[in-house]
């Protein structure tokens, strides 16, 4: 385990304020505080080369995580290990260990050439000069940085730029990488080349990558695995398909008709999920999906069936309105 | 609250020759990727020079017009004065060149969230936000205010001995290290009230009494200055010093008045750091 979290707890003390000028004087005087819970006892271990996704909605705790096991953060109970060091007191050689991308907060220099950065970065982690040069080489090739190391930070587009934090990150060479939210405000091409590049870097070199996204798109095409995280709590852990099997256990299967059919027609094979006078879509038990298939395809002027699972939204979407109904393993 | 590895695989962190070899790697890096972002606003080099040449012209006649009501200000002739108003402009460009920029930076950080990249990194964070910039430019009020300092000396018509130029060095590095832990003091601040910018302008008022020397001032003023507020020491005892209004040995109490208060302000700032790591969101 490269990565193991024991019971870990974060609470924050909020000062509550009552509006208008009265609450901020006394906030100022008989100042109250409100106990948060950001995180909430989670326990998991993450090996070697693993690629985790932490899942939740915004203030679920994610980032907090990310933080605390970046030594970041002060827990306020339980314990962790990450890469073999305490991440509270592992010092400079555990910080080496790691490379922190954050979505929102950028550390390339904005006047000038990303280039100067990695530089910045070479000294700051005291990479040899030969590692150095073999790395850009290898990041810029992976990313196609060619174009785009020349010019100054604040000409490129906010995919380049992402690039660029990647890259200027990666420079020594860490052995976990925690991102939080990486694709944050990218267009579509541009979060596939991350998310492919993410790939492409683990099995290169067997990094653990953490990563925390509100996309589900880059959780479902990179993560091994999923952490559901909410009220800092944490609701599931396990392989994607896994939990659609358990939250939901249907198959979804869209029909185009050849004519018209009736809405009581098609009821009766199943939940319908929505319908047009051509086209509808049923849910029906996974175990029984083969043989509705059969009759509908006997019974109903069926010009074309698929099956598939219900998108992954909607089955997190299920975690979090039952909450206690999945649990983890 | 901390807590304790069980496997104790703590490696040996740099100490010694090579932690510092380290750090100088890291501020030649620093330094190389600073003057590359400067150059690009070469103008301002010629702003500083005009600005700095008024500004020290001004100083040097508000001086003059004193000194047509009183042979003395504080003890101290004209000359003496003018040298030391050399020394509160070099020390000002030092606080511009290098305080400002870097230490006046620590509330964005704290607001924008990058001091989490910061302490990401496996070099001292105090290190990084102290050194990351330089505003060369303000080298000028450096050289310029030195420059003025040894005029005053020439044309004053005493020369320095060498007792008394270890002396200003001292005092002078004294006076760099005393309005840095102010700074560094003061901006630590951000990190329990977040909003501290207009603390520096707090250092700038408290700085302009040091524009004259401190025994011009009445008594009870003259004691907050110098042990409250320690502005005495950052161009009272440099200028005193290498004047002779000021005995060598004041440089080496300024010396250890330095050392305090960088010692104080490291405690602050660890202090700063651990109810950030505690506390933040």
């Amino acid at each position: 385990m490269i990565i193991r979290a024991e019971s870990l707890t974060k609470h924050y003390r909020v000062k509550v304020r009552d509006p208008g000028l009265r609450g901020a004087l006394r906030s100022v005087f008989r100042p109250r505080y409100r106990e948060v819970v950001a995180v909430e006892s989670v326990t998991f271990g993450i090996r070697e080369g693993e690629i985790v996704g932490f899942l939740g909605p915004n203030g679920a705790g994610k980032t907090t995580m990310i933080k605390m096991l970046a030594g970041l953060l002060y827990p306020t109970r339980g314990r962790a290990v990450v890469a073999g060091y305490d991440p509270w007191t592992g010092g400079a050689a555990f910080r080496s260990r790691f490379a922190l991308v954050l979505g929102n907060k950028q550390q390339l220099v904005w006047d000038l050439p990303p280039e100067e950065t990695f530089l910045l970065n070479r000294a700051i982690y005291a990479v040899s000069w030969p590692d150095y040069r073999r790395r850009v080489d290898e990041l810029v090739g992976l990313l196609r940085l060619e174009d785009v190391l020349g010019k100054p930070v604040r000409q490129l587009s906010q995919g380049e730029r992402m690039k660029c934090e990647l890259a200027a990150a990666l420079i020594h060479h860490p052995r976990i990488l925690f991102l939080d939210e990486p694709t944050l405000g990218l267009d579509i091409t541009a979060q596939e080349t991350i998310r492919a590049f993410v790939r492409d870097y683990r099995d290169r070199t067997g990094a653990t990558v953490l990563l925390t996204s509100h996309y589900m798109a880059d959780v479902t095409a990179l993560a091994d695995r999923v952490l559901i995280i909410n009220h800092g709590r944490l609701l599931y852990d396990g392989a994607l398909g896994a939990l659609a099997e358990r939250i939901a256990p249907v198959k979804r299967v869209e029909l185009t008709f050849s004519r018209e059919v009736a809405g009581a027609e098609v009821e009766r094979f199943g939940v319908v999920r929505s319908r047009e006078p051509r086209r509808a879509t049923l849910e029906v038990p996974r175990d029984g999906v083969a043989q509705v298939s059969g009759r509908l395809l006997s019974e109903l002027p069926v010009a074309d069936l698929t099956i598939s699972d219900p998108p992954i939204e909607e089955v997190i979407g299920r975690v979090f309105a039952g909450e206690t109904g999945a649990g983890a393993p | 609250m901390r807590v304790e590895a069980t496997t104790s695989r703590q490696p040996p962190s740099p100490r010694g020759v090579s932690r510092l070899r380290r750090l100088a790697a890291v501020l030649r890096a620093f330094w190389a990727v600073n003057l590359a972002e400067e150059l690009q606003y070469r103008a301002n080099l010629l702003a500083s020079v005009v600005g700095t040449g008024f500004w020290l012209g001004t100083a040097v006649l508000t001086a003059a017009v004193f000194f047509r009501q009183t042979p003395a200000l504080g003890g101290w002739s004209f000359w003496q004065v003018v040298a030391l108003l050399g020394v509160f402009n070099a020390v000002a460009g030092v606080v511009e060149a290098v305080l400002r920029p870097n230490v006046g930076r620590i509330v964005e950080h704290v607001r924008r969230g990058t001091m989490d990249l910061i302490l990401s990194k496996p070099v001292d964070a105090q290190f990084q936000v102290t050194f990351r910039r330089i505003v060369i430019w303000r080298g000028v009020d450096i050289v310029l205010g030195l420059g003025l300092t040894a005029a005053a000396l020439v044309i004053g018509g005493r020369w320095p001995g060498i007792v008394e130029v270890v002396a200003f060095v001292v005092a002078l590095a004294a006076a760099v290290a005393i309005a840095y832990a102010i700074w560094l003091g003061l901006m630590s601040l951000a990190f329990w009230f977040v909003a501290v910018e207009n603390l520096s302008i707090l250092f700038d008022a408290l700085y302009e009494s040091a524009r004259f020397p401190v025994t011009a001032y009445p008594g009870a003023i003259r004691f907050v200055l110098t042990y409250l507020v320690p502005m005495a020491w950052i161009t009272t005892v440099p200028a005193g010093a290498l004047t002779g209004r000021v005995g060598p040995g004041f440089a080496l109490v300024s010396a250890l008045v330095a050392a305090a208060a960088l010692a104080l302000t490291r405690l602050l700032w660890r202090v700063a750091l651990r109810r950030y790591t505690s506390a933040g969101g």
